[in-house]
């Protein structure tokens, strides 16, 4: 199954971006690939969604953008978490879990 | 963040281009993954390319979010901005109001200088048009004219020139209307318009068959005299009226433009002059009336017209060595139209446009002097926003957003101010130009005002807010108290600042007060109370001897002197200090005085006077006899000469009974008196002046003086009464009183001296207010050493003089800046001022003394509350 393009909520997407950059400093194509791997192809991020998400966020202040060399030996824009986004990731996940949380007790409530 | 902000405004390109690269990395990677799954390398980038999607979409995308941000924090600011300009609404309303005054100012100066000299004139390609002229540079005369022969020589043999045209005016009287009107009337070649570039708005121009010898008489009209006297009547042109006993129909109006040399009524082509176009005029080689007007060909400077008509000239000099008197000296000079119009207007431009800056500088000041201030009180605020994780530069812009805001109202309020200003600028304006009405508020002038508003927030906002050096932990450890000693620095120095150019502009003012007390007090050598002028152009096809011109004056003299409140009554063909032309001046010879060969001839202004005009206008006899009704057309010629005159040429001789000739000896007249100089110009001395008695040269142009006990419209009414029974068809007018005509002389330095003494008020008001903000500031900055002073038996007075004493020391420095400031400055209003120097020692005392006792007035409410101080209340209070 795969979620359509309107149905990813930008704060989810935002979350999955923070959430992926965790793991470490990742290029935009990095970033698709490792959403797409993880969530088992569930997952599949448009990159006119992307792309837009990852400059908004770098001007949130909660990541930040350097140029480096890809593993290929290319020049690329590397992403990172800032400490602000650190932050924002915990209160973001911790804000998730407990709306799915909520929902998950309603759905089997119901 | 800022300054990814700052980067995507300046360094779009840059952003741009990376955008580029890391979307083009992103389908070279998915490129290299579709080959690894075992695609072509073609279809993989295709393929690729495919589930990318739309890249000028994703592009758009991430550029949104660039502006979204971009917009959003701007407006973020002014949001905050003006919550906090609408928190301190009375300081918000002191900013306004002080930057509205300096950006009004601003704006109507520049209105003005915008609409008279930096627009291009009405005229198609103006720039190429010049005015020339014949001087003869021994005598010092700057114009003798030009012939219509030497008009032709010019026209013909000048290479330089695309046109030239002639111009005279004269009065002639127009008949048909209700009333006899007397029409300033320009008499001009007939492609005059064309070499000008003019269009009619109604009718044509003139043609060249309208100046052929015999082509019946036409007329255009201006526009102002057809608004005044036709009501804009579009009907009126093929009109047919009646002048110098000739049908004369009107073929063409103008539009509004500033005319040159003078407003005029109406135009007509050289042959409808019966003066011009008399054969005799035509043939005399010094029948020299006319002014020329030029086009230049394209590219030519007026320099090098000049050089090629002196060529001419030397040639004429030596063809006809009779008509050019070496010993005169004989030239041609050209210069540009547009520079022309606007002379008399520059210097006083030049002094407004520093004064009006000045202000600006001044209000910026102390703008920039209270944002300080509140910074102080604001310093809380802005650490805790700080420690909050606004950085420097975020703050910075706040503050800078909010200076911003400040001055866009300001530039707002004071463009309002300069509109409901324009009328009176204009009317002011009028007084020195042609081109006055050419002032407005356009777009340039629109665009003025707003660069000037930004530029002038961005400055005062980034003078405090750069003063701002002050780390947070300070502040917050001070509890916000405290100010470092470098805002009290960027203080004191704003201060000074607005002290010396509060010097500036009060020297400036008091030295143009002064030279106007000057100008008034002079004595201009004759009586201006209770005396009506007026003026009458006698009909020359009625009046054409000089004894029927003589006749109609004396019956009018003798029908006006029997008028009751009619004191005495006299004609003259001009008067001192009358603006309105009839000036003339001319050489004679003196009998027994032959002048040396190659020395220029004496030369005289010349007046004709009736018995009573010495009487009336107050001029006093010196020596001799006044005219009498004895001289007359029949008996011998007789003149009066003034002081000056006798002076300059009889030494200390007595002139009575001396004869002079204006024509060679064939006419001989003898000096019958000495009278008072009278000055023609308030501001120069009084010309060696020569009468002669209009009972006996007659005159077709006179000017009438009534000294009355009666009141101004009941004489009006009464002088035109007893002019229709002297004659139904002769119209007068220019109705002023001498009083009027010295004040008109008086007005335009008066009206530059109150605009200039307005903003200098202005300046020291802003100043005081300043310096007593500043030394109140220390005062209560220093409440707690004041207090261990007193504690430690300090004196109520010893605190009261350190706190006088500091405020005089920034007065000390801002005079001395002040006064290097002017010394090399008021030079530039020398042209404005009328016996004073421009460095007048007792103008930068008295400037000096009256700046230091407001400064000290100012200082003395915040010393005595220093002085005030309870030591108890201040030594707790730490």
């Amino acid at each position: 199954m795969s979620v359509p393009k309107s149905d990813l909520l930008q704060g989810t997407l935002d979350l999955i971006i923070l959430r992926t950059l965790a793991l470490g400093p990742m290029h935009g194509w990095g970033i698709s690939l490792r959403i797409q791997q993880i969530s088992e192809d569930v997952l599949r991020v448009n990159q006119g969604s992307l792309y837009p998400a990852l400059h908004r966020l770098e001007q949130q202040g909660w990541i930040q953008a350097e140029w480096g060399v890809s593993e290929n030996n290319r020049q690329a824009r590397f992403y990172s978490l800032t400490k602000k986004g650190r932050r924002q990731l915990e209160d973001e996940t911790a804000n998730w879990t407990r709306f799915a949380g909520a929902v998950a007790r309603i759905l089997e409530q119901a | 963040m800022i300054f990814r902000r700052l980067r995507s405004l300046v360094r779009k390109e840059q952003m741009e281009r990376q955008l580029d690269t890391e979307l083009q990395f992103h389908i070279d990677m998915q490129t290299n993954e579709n080959v690894r799954r075992g695609m072509s390398r073609e279809d993989a980038r295709r393929a690729a390319i495919r589930s990318f999607g739309s890249v000028d979409q994703v592009k758009d995308g991430v550029r949104d979010t660039w502006l979204v941000r971009m917009v959003e924090t701007i407006l973020q600011d002014v949001r905050y901005g003006a919550r906090t300009l609408r928190k301190n609404p009375g300081f918000t309303l002191v900013i306004v109001l002080t930057m509205a005054l300096g950006i009004g100012a601003n704006t109507a100066i520049f209105s003005v200088v915008n609409g008279v000299l930096l627009k291009p004139l009405p005229y198609e390609r103006g720039d190429e048009l010049v005015i020339v002229r014949q001087p003869q540079t021994r005598t010092d005369v700057q114009d003798i004219g030009f012939s219509p022969k030497e008009m032709d020589d010019y026209r013909v043999q000048g290479s330089t020139l695309a046109g030239l045209v002639e111009f005279h005016s004269m009065w002639f009287i127009l008949l048909g209307r209700p009333e006899p009107e007397r029409v300033q009337t320009g008499v001009v070649s007939a492609n005059f318009f064309d070499v000008l570039g003019v269009k009619p708005i109604l009718g044509r121009r003139f043609r060249s068959e309208d100046e052929k010898h015999g082509a019946p008489a036409v007329l255009i009209l201006s526009y102002p005299y057809w608004q005044r006297s036709f009501g804009g009547d579009a009907n009126v042109v093929g009109q047919t009226f009646r002048m110098n006993d000739r049908p004369h129909t009107v073929v063409g109006v103008l539009p509004p433009i500033p005319q040159f040399p003078a407003e005029m009524d109406v135009y007509m082509p050289t042959t409808a002059c019966p003066f011009r176009s008399n054969p005799r005029a035509i043939e005399n080689r010094q029948f020299r009336l006319m002014s020329a007007f030029a086009r230049t060909k394209s590219g030519v400077t007026p320099e090098q017209a000049a050089a090629d008509l002196n060529v001419v000239s030397n040639r004429l000099q030596k063809a006809y060595p009779d008509a050019y008197p070496a010993a005169n000296g004989f030239g041609i000079t050209v210069s540009a139209l547009r520079e022309e119009l606007t002379q008399d207007f520059r210097p006083t431009l030049v002094v407004l446009l520093a004064t009006a800056g000045f202000v600006l500088l001044i209000v910026c000041a102390s703008v920039a002097n209270l944002l300080v201030a509140r910074l102080v009180r604001r310093s809380r605020e802005l650490a805790v926003r700080s420690a909050l994780g606004a950085g420097r530069v975020r703050l910075l812009r706040q503050l800078l957003t909010e200076s911003t805001m400040l001055a866009a109202a300001g530039g707002a309020v004071g463009l309002l101010l300069a509109v409901f200003g324009l009328d009176l600028l204009v009317t002011f304006a009028e007084r020195f130009t042609a081109r006055a009405a050419e002032i407005t508020i356009d777009t340039r002038v629109l665009l003025f005002t707003l660069v000037m508003s930004i530029v002038t927030g961005v400055v005062f906002g980034a003078i405090p807010a750069l003063s701002e050096r002050q780390d947070v932990l300070t502040t917050l450890r001070d509890g916000g108290s405290r100010a470092t000693s470098g805002r009290h620095a960027v203080r004191a120095t704003l201060v000074v600042a607005q002290i010396a150019i509060s010097f500036m502009l009060l020297v400036g003012a008091g030295l143009m007060l002064r030279s106007l007390l000057n100008l008034q007090r002079v004595n201009p050598g004759f009586t201006v109370d209770n005396v009506l002028t007026m003026r009458i152009d006698l009909n020359f096809s009625k009046y054409q001897t000089v004894a029927t011109r003589a006749g109609v004056i004396q019956r009018l003299l003798e029908r006006l002197e029997a008028e009751p409140g009619v004191v005495s009554a006299a004609a003259s063909a001009s008067f001192p200090l009358n603006d309105d032309g009839g000036g003339f001046s001319g050489t004679f010879q003196i009998e027994g005085k032959p002048v040396p060969e190659g020395q220029p001839q004496p030369r005289a202004a010349l007046n004709l006077a009736s018995p009573d005009y010495f009487k009336t206008i107050g001029i006093p006899l010196l020596r001799g006899r006044l005219f009498t009704k004895q001289d007359h057309v029949e008996s011998p010629r007789v003149v009066i000469v003034t002081e000056r005159l006798a002076r300059t040429y009889w030494k200390d001789e007595d002139p009575i009974n001396r004869r002079i000739t204006f024509n060679n000896g064939q006419q001989w007249a003898t000096i019958v008196g000495v009278v008072g100089d009278a000055r023609t110009v308030l501001t120069e001395e009084a010309e060696a002046t020569m009468y002669g008695p209009i009972l006996q040269t007659g005159q077709l142009s006179t000017t009438w003086l009534l000294r009355t006990t009666v009141d101004q419209p009941a004489m009006e009414r009464q002088v035109r009464a007893a002019l229709r029974e002297v004659d139904a068809e002769q119209p007068v007018d220019r109705f002023r009183t001498l009083e009027q005509v010295r004040g008109a002389a008086l007005a335009p330095p008066r009206l530059t001296t109150t605009l200039v003494g307005i903003f200098a008020t202005l300046a020291l008001t802003i100043t005081a207010i300043g310096i007593g903000g500043v030394i109140a500031f220390s005062v209560s900055e220093r409440v707690q050493e004041f207090g261990v002073r007193m504690a430690l038996g300090a004196q109520r007075g010893e605190v009261l003089g350190m706190v006088l004493r500091q405020g005089l020391t920034l007065v000390a420095i801002g005079l001395v800046i002040g006064i290097a400031g002017a010394l090399a400055l008021t030079r530039l209003m020398s042209r404005l001022l009328f016996a004073i120097e421009p460095t007048d020692a007792a103008t930068f005392i008295a400037v000096s003394a009256v700046l230091a006792i407001v400064a000290l007035l100012a200082c003395f409410l915040p010393a005595r509350r220093a002085a005030s101080v309870d030591p108890l209340v201040a030594l707790r209070a730490a």
